[in-house]
């Protein structure tokens, strides 16, 4: 386990150096280059417009995990919001705000984000969106089944009864109790960011190039498969590894901040 | 209310949700859309005139409301109208793109199947051993392997390299055993992980024990006690499964270049062709909607324990 850790600690480096790391400029082109096998002076080689492999990579590490950061971290705070108003506001809120979290779960998350995403105009902005609107229902969900549980505990009853508003409620009582396996979801959710980042690059409706970015860079190396099979190994490799990592990062928390959710 | 006029009544209210949300969606895109139409449309740039009639042809120009009024009466009667921009009706060409996806994903879902339940029962037979250790790491693999960087990795053994299988289209059956493969070693990935887990919980349960010593025989343990255990949590995951299926067979298409329902959403997003986007977003919704029905009453069905709890 403490391997997974270490390895989580380097990426998380690597996302915020990484691109200090980086050897040259990951949009100088070097057209007389083009589709260089690795060596000198490009460790991994270079693209089909001379840019240095490498060097994408670790801009790219930066701006997925720094995007997948963002979505899953606006996910939270809203989903814990709405999952906490639904189980403090009473029956009626809690079966309108239910539903409608269910109808945002009816749908897969990956398809809608493309749809968004699509419809809006391919950019960062409408990226982030999408990805946000469809990736906060399980936090609320959680935040919900915790929060009714917590609601007739006589401590919270207590803290009512006292005269504390709602607000001041679900910040001294609800939220530390929360804590656990909201950040147990998160894990997951940041993982799910980082896949769902890729992909919409890969589909065409992501970061734009030139922005190096894992996906959009296995989009770009698809074409040259034939002659340059090791362009589409990198990226890939980079998206399996993090999300590898962070998924077992995530279990590791799960078992020892919020065993009760572990699958047995 | 009963249970089950609460749950049509979710379904109901979930469908109108996701349509309501789909057209606030369309009618908050940049541009205007009835000049997006007529690009479309006549491939150049019209007249103010030819765009404030296709506005009021389509319901544009009174309002939100009335607009969605005017987009959902025909659907509600089974009508999913005309592509904006060949102006042909939508269904044929959906109906085609749906016939190409279904066989896929029946593929994956039956490879995702054949794969992880044999894996999880031999891997839960010796909890910790090889089996089982390889078996989590099969699915640790696969929940952080994206669809597409799969796909290429297949197409680059098969089709580049062995050049035993084609890659591009759907011509031949042959055309469909990549696309499958990729599709579903994903499903058999989160597949071994919930039965592997289901079924480490049911052969836990303290009646078995007690089965064996009153010389019930394993093999009658195993289908009787053990089997409706594990999979209760299977149903449940189903829905996740579809929607993982759906998810895959948009990204599969794409790498594999299949003219399926991903490849028709794909270039309907592409070309802004905002009746076909709709008619895709209220299939599927309905298609989840039906499916999460009958998961909700199978789970009835199946768990006793359910039937009284709220749900």
């Amino acid at each position: 386990m403490r391997s997974v850790v270490i390895l989580t600690v380097i990426l998380g480096l690597l996302a915020v150096f990484g691109p200090a790391l980086a050897p040259h400029d990951p949009n100088a082109i070097d057209i007389p280059n083009r589709l260089a096998p690795p060596g000198d002076p490009y460790p991994l080689g270079t693209d089909a417009m001379g840019r240095c492999v490498l060097s994408r990579l670790l801009h790219g590490a930066s701006w997925s995990l720094g995007l997948a950061f963002l979505v899953s971290v606006i996910g939270l705070i809203a989903g814990s919001v709405i999952g906490l108003v639904a189980a403090m506001g009473g029956r009626l809120v809690d079966w309108v705000v239910m539903r409608a979290t269910d109808s945002f779960l009816a749908f897969p998350d990956l398809v809608a984000a493309v749809v968004i995403a699509g419809v809006l105009g391919a950019g960062t902005g409408s990226l982030v969106f999408a990805l946000t609107v469809t990736g906060w229902m399980r936090y609320a969900r959680v935040a919900r089944g915790i929060g009714l549980s917590l609601g007739s505990r006589g401590h919270v009853t207590q803290a009512r009864l006292a005269g504390l508003s709602p607000a001041a409620i679900a910040q001294w009582h609800y939220l530390p109790a929360l804590a656990p396996s909201l950040i147990v979801v998160w894990t997951g959710m940041f993982a799910r960011a980082i896949l769902g980042i890729s992909a919409l690059g890969f589909l065409g409706f992501g970061v734009q190039p030139p922005t190096p970015e894992w996906g959009t860079m296995l989009l770009d190396a698809r074409v040259h498969m034939r002659s340059t099979p090791l362009l589409m190994i990198w990226p890939g490799l980079a998206i399996v590894v993090t999300v590898l990592a962070i998924n077992l990062t995530g279990d590791a928390l799960r078992d020892s901040l919020a065993p009760q959710e572990r699958p047995a | 209310m009963t249970a089950l006029a609460e749950v049509v009544l979710r379904a109901v209210v979930v469908l109108a949700g996701t349509a309501l949300a789909t057209f606030a969606l369309l009618w908050h895109a940049p541009g205007d859309p009835a000049a997006a139409i007529a690009v479309a449309r006549f491939d150049s740039v019209v007249s103010e005139e030819v765009v404030a009639q296709i506005r009021a042809e389509a319901g544009l120009d009174a309002g939100f409301w009335p607009a969605f009024g005017h987009w959902i009466t025909p659907i509600l009667a089974g009508d999913l109208g005309n592509s904006s921009v060949s102006g042909r009706p939508i269904w044929p060409e959906l109906r085609d793109a749906i016939a190409l996806t279904v066989p896929l994903a029946l593929a994956g879902l039956a490879i995702g199947v054949a794969v992880s339940v044999p894996l999880a029962i031999f891997a839960t037979r010796r909890p910790g051993g090889w089996l089982d250790r390889g078996a989590v790491a099969v699915a640790s693999l696969g929940a952080a392997m994206p669809a597409y960087w799969l796909g290429l990795l297949l197409i680059l053994l098969f089709a580049v390299h062995l050049g035993w299988l084609p890659a591009m289209g759907a011509r031949t059956p042959a055309h469909m055993i990549l696309p499958a493969l990729t599709l579903g070693l994903g499903v058999a990935a989160s597949l071994t992980r919930i039965l592997r887990s289901g079924l480490r919980e049911a052969r836990g349960q303290p009646f078995l024990p007690a089965l064996a010593r009153r010389g019930v025989p394993p093999g009658r343990i195993g289908r009787d006690h053990v089997a409706p255990h594990a999979a209760i949590p299977v149903v449940t995951v189903l829905g996740l499964e579809l929607a993982f299926l759906l998810e895959g067979a948009v990204i599969v298409e794409v790498i594999f270049a299949r003219p399926g329902l991903g490849s028709f959403l794909v270039q309907a997003i592409t070309a802004r062709d905002f009746p076909k986007i709709q008619a895709v977003v209220i299939l599927t919704a309905l298609l989840f909607v039906t499916v999460n029905l009958l998961i909700d009453l199978t789970y009835r069905l199946i768990d006793p324990r359910t039937r009284d709890r709220d749900a």
